[in-house]
């Protein structure tokens, strides 16, 4: 009996904390409406989580556009198909590579930002002062948050992907001389908008939100302690990154 | 329960009659505690509306978790806590916000919004409860700032302040509304002696002159028995003793005795329950 007790047990604590976590989702989501009537602290936190962020994904994406193209010229020069390269690097960036890499560059620096600055509110008490003068935290601190790193996800994403063709392109055509009409005109048969463009978008929009989450969730629930705050802070990097490379398995298996 | 009646057994004393209303607040039968540590069992006090309530007690007695169960920010094991009239632990959460937004609380740290500057803190509530024009938010927020002595400060922001201003602060962002009760949790602690009468004289000020029901968690024996009209003494989980300041001081409760003249020695332990201390220094060690 003690042995199927501690069978279950790690099981039902799993669950219990799912479904915490599907608790905070759906209490975000349903305060988007109240966050949306009151846009500024959205756009304030559109822009902090964008600005934090976008230095890291457009450096990231470039160095990304030129290992790429490298790589790709190597291997399609074999074959005497350099010319598809510009079409093959986009298909990488808009898929995969884009909306994968920023979001767990996303979740690296302004997932983190959002936990550890969620849980040093809670170690100094600020959000149980506004529970004491019957503020919401919840709308006044997470929605908006929440909303802000959703909508920002795909911008940064579109960030990373437009530095990275800029990187294959310097390679392509600058350093091994292709030629720019081919290379241009290779992406723009290769890449198709709805399949290619737009599932990449929605890719980037699911990671936002379980980015978001993750960090919003680890950081408001984090013990208020300052061993508690870093551990909240580690916590959302690491399930961020495991969520968003799980979800694209999920995501791509049904899209392509 | 220490009720006036049951008090005025307690202290042998009559000489205070427990005014009653809409903002009263009722501890009745309490038990609470943090896993197998028991902070209260059966704790029993009322609240007068209308006067300045001093909560006294030692480190670790659980005043300021009193002050989190009045406001519902945790729930009794056992028992009810009544704020005028209502189950604190019972209401739901909108209910709870409407009855918070009658109360104001001093943290004991502040709990200042490091994003936002002074001007933004003291504000903050206003925003967050009503429409009002910016220039009267404006006026609203310079007559508290006024009131704390911190007029000039507005523009700082809470890392920049001290931690006696930090408090002051907090203070005006808690009656900027002018709540009706309000709570204060060690609001002299880390004041320098001209804060500390600024303070005091704030708190008597807001309270005669608006009636607000105040409640203030202390350990400052001697400041809080000029300004209170009704004292608690609690420690063990209890009520060791309660009554007007006249009679907390002639009390002959060893407990009142030994915490009024601060002594060492008495029933209220200043050790943490340990064991011998020579086996400590000269027997195993321990692991830490």
């Amino acid at each position: 009996m003690r042995q199927l007790g501690s069978l279950v047990r790690p099981i039902l604590e799993f669950c219990a904390a799912l479904g915490r976590r599907l608790h905070f989702l759906v209490t975000s989501l349903t305060l988007i409406p109240s966050t949306l009537a009151r846009p500024r602290q959205f756009v304030e936190q559109l822009f902090y989580v964008g600005s934090v962020s976008v230095i890291l994904i457009a450096v990231g994406g470039l160095f990304v556009g030129l290992v790429l193209a490298l790589q790709f010229y190597t291997a399609l020069s074999r074959f005497g198909a350099t010319s598809s390269l510009g079409g093959l690097v986009a298909l990488a960036l808009l898929r995969e590579l884009g909306p994968v890499l920023t979001a767990l560059l996303f979740a690296g620096r302004a997932g983190t930002s959002l936990a550890s600055e969620l849980g040093l509110m809670r170690a100094t008490r600020q959000i149980d002062a506004m529970e004491v003068m019957a503020v919401d935290p919840m709308r006044r601190v997470v929605a908006p948050r929440f909303l802000a790193g959703i909508l920002a996800m795909p911008l940064l994403a579109a960030i990373f992907s437009a530095m990275g063709v800029l990187g294959s392109y310097l390679i392509g055509i600058k350093m091994m001389g292709l030629d720019p009409g081919v290379f241009w005109s290779s992406m723009r048969h290769e890449v198709r908008f709805h399949a290619d463009l737009v599932n990449g978008m929605v890719k980037s929009l699911i990671f936002g939100v379980a980015c978001s989450l993750i960090s919003l969730y680890e950081g408001f629930h984090a013990r208020p302690t300052a061993e508690g705050v870093g551990q909240a802070t580690t916590r959302s990097v690491v399930i961020s990154s495991m969520a968003i490379l799980a979800l694209d398995f999920l995501l791509t298996s049904f899209m392509y | 329960m220490t009720t006036p009646s049951s008090s005025r057994q307690l202290t042998g004393s009559a000489d205070f009659i427990l005014p009653s209303g809409r903002n009263t607040i009722r501890v009745q039968d309490v038990d609470f505690g943090y896993g197998s540590r028991v902070v209260f069992s059966g704790l029993d006090l009322t609240v007068p509306e209308g006067q300045i309530t001093a909560i006294l007690g030692p480190s670790g007695s659980g005043k300021s978790t009193l002050i989190e169960l009045m406001t519902g920010q945790k729930k009794a094991l056992r028992g009810q806590v009544e704020v005028g009239g209502e189950e604190v632990g019972a209401l739901s959460r909108q209910a709870l916000y409407r009855l918070r937004r009658r109360m104001g609380v001093l943290f004991q740290d502040g709990a200042l919004f490091t994003d936002l500057s002074v001007f933004e803190n003291v504000a903050f509530p206003v925003r967050e409860h009503t429409h009002l024009a910016e220039a009267l938010i404006h006026h609203l927020v310079f007559m508290k700032l006024e009131a704390v002595g911190l007029r000039g400060a507005h523009s700082l922001y809470p890392s920049e302040l001290s931690g006696g201003m930090a408090r002051r602060v907090a203070l005006a962002r808690s009656i900027v509304l002018d709540p009706l009760i309000m709570f204060y949790d060690e609001p002299l602690v880390g004041l320098d002696p001209i804060a500390m009468g600024m303070i005091l004289r704030l708190i008597v000020h807001l309270n005669r002159s608006l009636g607000i029901t105040s409640v203030i968690v202390s350990h400052d024996v001697t400041e809080m028995l000029e300004v209170a009209d009704w004292c608690y003494l609690i420690a063990e989980g209890r009520v060791q003793g309660a009554g007007s300041p006249a009679v907390i001081r002639e009390m002959e409760s060893p407990w009142v005795r030994q915490f009024v003249s601060g002594s060492a020695e008495g029933p209220v332990p200043f050790h943490y329950p340990s064991r011998e201390y020579t086996a400590d220094l000269f027997g195993k060690v321990r692991p830490a």
